[in-house]
Formats: structure tokens, sequence, C-alpha cells
């Protein structure tokens, strides 16, 4: 866990093309996002790269699939417990509402004028004073860091994670060496990657925590900003 | 017939509409369980998948949001990351993009392109695909439908790491040019 430096434009550039393909590691990701979060012109690149990069996909040739797929899929949509996801949907809803969901697609949302948006980047991370600070998000069902947590200038933070965390939407919970804790937004983890940006009104200095909690209150990561 | 939209079949679908979830899946078997297939090389494991794929849909389409990314690529991409993910062991394989993807290498030697041909987004990245020089068009593919990193395609490639994410980095930059090029003569 050290600091690390704030990446130019010109650094970002030359990422931007794994960031669009998805094929970054998480901690990568996370100091790539921190600096495109905050710079609308390497936001716009990285777009129209990912907007290229999502096609690809596209071009697999179609096959059908074996007989009674059809029914499978369905008999497991109907078996589901409706009640989960009636409140998936009210908390997707809240959280749409917030405009606090900041991924490689939210350059697009921010492309395209969404200027919720692009003022919660801004205010995260606009002024770039000093650097972030790395925290390891430790916790995840295995022994090797979930992902990373930023903070920048005490008050910036953008939480990254790529592994081991089950899908679901978690609260991002800090606890300031006053101790005092508190949820400064909510996160979704998709296929076990997920990624945050926000601010805390406490000021996280070193032995501040930052977690992911989910809706049974149980930590699913966690790590502590280290003494710089 | 179901002929409404796609955005609007994901509505459906999040709305709980057993008719939008049934044209839903009709609409787009072919092309996720097509992927998963084409990824894994399996095709038990590619149903797995693909039901997979489906299930996770259905559970987040409440948050779908078409500004974002159309409906087909939203599902191809959590199929495509399902599917790597179900590969995450994986023995670095040599491939042939031009096959894997149905485009034809040796078109590079052609002219320029018919742009009236080219009916959407996916007819034009196939014939820019299929002018890229051919370790190019290799490493955006291994990198992007397969999800190899650029460590792994250098290693695939027997390349220093370097090249590898040149070799990424130059082809999706030609890739997105000619998107980009086709819709401003739009």
């Amino acid at each position: 866990m050290s600091d690390v430096s704030a990446l130019s434009c010109a650094q970002v550039r030359e990422l931007a093309a794994e960031l669009a393909l998805g094929i970054l590691s998480g901690a990568e990701r996370a100091e790539v996002l921190l600096h495109v979060n905050g710079c609308a012109r390497c936001q716009a690149y990285v777009a129209e790269l990912t907007e290229a990069a999502d096609v690809i996909p596209q071009l697999a040739p179609e096959a059908e699939p074996p007989a009674g797929f059809e029914s499978r899929v369905l008999r497991r949509l109907d078996g589901r417990e409706r009640s989960v996801r009636r409140r998936w949907i009210a908390a997707a809803v809240a959280v749409a509402a917030a405009a606090i969901i900041v991924s490689v697609t939210v350059v697009r949302v921010i492309e395209s004028n969404d200027t919720t948006t692009r003022s919660v980047a801004t205010q995260a991370f606009g002024t770039v004073g000093s650097a972030p600070v790395a925290v390891a998000m430790e916790g995840g069902v295995v022994p090797r860091p979930a992902g990373w947590a930023f903070v920048h200038d005490d008050h910036g933070v953008a939480v990254s994670v790529d592994y081991g965390i089950p899908s679901g939407r978690y609260a991002v919970q800090v606890t300031s060496a006053r101790g005092a804790s508190t949820s400064i937004g909510t996160m979704e983890v998709v296929e076990g990657r997920g990624t945050w940006t926000g601010r805390s009104a406490d000021p996280l200095r070193a032995g501040a925590r930052v977690a992911l909690v989910d809706a049974n209150g149980a930590e699913a990561c966690h790590g502590t900003v280290p003494t710089a | 017939m179901w002929t409404v939209s796609d955005e609007t079949l994901v509505a459906g679908l999040a709305s709980g509409d057993h008719d939008a979830a049934s044209a839903f899946v009709q609409r787009f078997q072919r092309r996720v369980y097509g992927l998963a297939r084409t990824i894994v090389f399996d095709e038990r494991a590619a149903e797995d998948i693909a039901q997979e794929a489906f299930v996770r849909a259905w559970k987040h389409a409440g948050a779908y949001d078409p500004r974002r990314g159309s409906v087909v690529g939203w599902l191809l991409t959590i199929t495509r990351n399902l599917s790597i993910d179900a590969v995450r062991v994986r023995v670095p394989v040599a491939i042939d993009p031009a096959a894997l993807l149905g485009y034809d290498a040796a078109s590079s030697e052609r002219g320029p392109v018919d742009h009236a041909e080219l009916a959407d987004d996916r007819e034009r990245l196939r014939a820019a695909l299929a002018r890229l020089p051919e370790e190019q068009s290799r490493a955006v593919v291994l990198a992007g439908l397969l999800g190899y990193t650029a460590r792994e395609v250098g290693e695939i490639e027997d390349i220093p790491l370097g090249t590898a994410k040149t070799r990424i980095r130059t082809a999706l930059l030609r890739l997105r040019a000619v998107l980009v090029t086709e819709e401003h003569t739009e």
C-alpha cells in the first residue's frame, strides 16, 4: 500500500484501449478511472474506444441453442423470488436518481451531458492537488485483494473491485479516525466487478476505514488508509 | 409475432412480464448462445452460460440505461464476461480471428470498402477487422472477445508486453476510426 502518482492524460491514453476492452486489472482500472472521471477530454476518448470495443463480441457467429433452451431459461426466471427483485429495482432507481454509479460506461453518460453525474465526478476529483492514496480492499472470498480504494485530498473516494465479491448492492461505508461510521453511497457489483466514486464529508486520513457493506450489514471487504 | 423495440422488451422484462421475457429470450438466444460457444468451445458450458446471461439480464433489467449502449451490446457484454470467467484457467491458444468471427482476411487486399453494403456497426467493424494487419486483428480479438490481457496476448503471440499493448491499442484506434467516420458520413 503506497501513494500512487496521478496519471497524466498521455499515460491514460496509453491504457485507454485496455480499459475499453475490459482487460485492465482492478488496480490499474481504478487508477485510470480516477483520472478519467475528472477529465472531460479523456472521458470522450475512452467513450469512443468503448463504443468500438463493445461491438467486438457482437461479431461472434449466431448459433441455435439446444432444444428446450427457452423453456429452461423461463423456468429459472419464474422460480425466482419476486420480492428480492423488486427491492433491487427500487434500489437501482434510487441510485440512478442519485447519479452515483460511475464506471467505464458512465463516460458516455457524462459525454451526453448528464450534468448531475458530471458534477458528482468533478466534485470528487475536480481539483488535483496531491496524489491519491491507494487502499487495498481485503476480505473477499479469497485471500487476495478484492480491489482498491483511492482516497484523494482526504475527501475524494474511488472504489473499484474486480474479484471475489458476490454480485449485489453494497453500502460504501467510511469510518474516519474520529470513529464515526457513515454510509456515503451505494455501489453495484455485477459479475464480480464494480466501481464507485464520491466524497466523504469527514476527512479520511491515516487509519480511516473504507468498507463495502451488504444488505445484511456484513462487510464484504474493507481497507484502512495507510500512514503517508 | 413480437415486433416491439429491444428497449421496450427490456422494460417488459424489468416489470416481470412473462410474454416480454419469452420474446426477449427468443430474440437474443442465438446470439447469446453463439457468443458463449465461441468463447468456451463447449456446448454444455455454453448453454449454462447462456442461461445465466438471461437470468442476469432479467435481474438487472431495471437498471438498463439506453444511454450507455444498445440492448444487444449490454446483453452480450454480460455473456462475454460470464464466458471469460468460466474459462479463467486458460491455456493460451493461437486463434484465427477471421475464422472465429466470420470475416474474410483476404479482403484486406481489396480497395476501399463499399459503404453502402455496410448496414450496421457489426458489418463496418467486421470489414475494418478484415483490413487490419493480421497480427493487429488477432491481438484485438484475443483481448476484446476472449478477454486476454495484454500480458497474455504477449505470451500467446510470443512478443514483448509493450508490443502486445501497441498492437491492441493501434487496432482498436483503427476500428474506432472506422465507426466514427461512418457516423459522420451518414
